[in-house]
């Protein structure tokens, strides 16, 4: 009995050290994880609200985390579920519209509005930042929500489905379609210009 | 994936671009793609145009946390027990 209750102390000393090293680990992937929030969500205060829950929540379930694996995932995997957990998900529906446009069709519309020269690689000449976050956010959230994790976030198809909880074959069947609609939004803003 | 090079090569070109510059082509698919953007500008050129227009969407989509709510973050740590 007094081995056991000597042992106590070790045993909660060791817990501590391993929480500590735990945040510590957690904090150090912030800027990553709220990168990814902000591109989730539509505003700043969004993202921060969030990743300040998703943060609170990971310090208080620390234990549920296994050393060695993927902490970014694991953390990003409570942003998302807290994120849906909000009803975000629902203010827009999965985009309804066929999708006819292919993958040129940015391209081509490029070129159509600098009429018919060919040096529309200048990407940064003919769509600004404003142009790329308006049109990110306007792809509806299942689709958005893999271009941010794989695209932005530079997760694996896998690590994305993990996160998501949803099969690898639907993240990229989603990334394919989502980035045809995103690059069908970046044309119309070709066309505004 | 289904198709192949045949009559409609660029329409099929268009269709495998994706996985092309997501590696997941098959050897023999990538090979096939390769061929066909040696030999045609206006595949390439949207093939060029799609991976440079990845780079530039990471790029302006990055935004960074403010200094305040990393200070919030490190008050949530738990009390030393």
């Amino acid at each position: 009995m007094d081995e056991e209750r000597a042992s106590e102390p070790r045993e909660l000393a060791a817990e501590a050290r391993d929480r500590v090293r735990f945040e510590e680990e957690a904090l150090e992937l912030s800027d990553q994880v709220y990168r990814v929030a902000r591109r989730l969500v539509s505003s700043r205060e969004e993202a921060e609200d969030l990743v300040q829950e998703t943060y609170a929540r990971a310090f208080r379930s620390w234990q549920s985390y296994t050393p060695g694996t993927n902490m970014r995932a694991w953390l990003l995997r409570i942003l998302t579920n807290l994120n849906i957990d909000r009803g975000r998900r629902l203010q827009r529906q999965p985009d309804p519209q066929p999708l006819e446009e292919g993958d040129y069709f940015l391209y081509n519309r490029m070129e159509q509005a600098a009429g018919g020269r060919t040096d529309v690689e200048r990407i940064d000449d003919r769509l600004s930042q404003d142009d790329i976050v308006g049109a990110l956010s306007a792809v509806p959230h299942d689709f958005r929500d893999v271009i941010v994790l794989v695209d932005i976030g530079d997760f694996t198809y896998a690590d994305a489905a993990q996160i998501l909880d949803i099969p690898v074959g639907t993240v990229m069947s989603r990334l394919h379609r989502g980035r045809r609609i995103l690059k069908r939004e970046l044309a119309e803003k070709v066309g505004e210009s | 994936m289904g198709g192949g090079f045949g009559e409609c090569s660029c329409e099929h070109c268009e269709e495998v671009m994706q996985p092309y510059l997501d590696r997941e082509l098959t050897a023999e698919e990538h090979a096939e793609a390769e061929a066909h953007l040696d030999s045609c500008g206006y595949c390439r050129k949207r093939y060029e145009f799609e991976s440079e227009l990845r780079v530039y969407v990471k790029k302006v989509c990055q935004e960074e946390m403010s200094p305040e709510l990393k200070a919030k973050l490190v008050a949530l740590r738990l009390p030393e027990p």
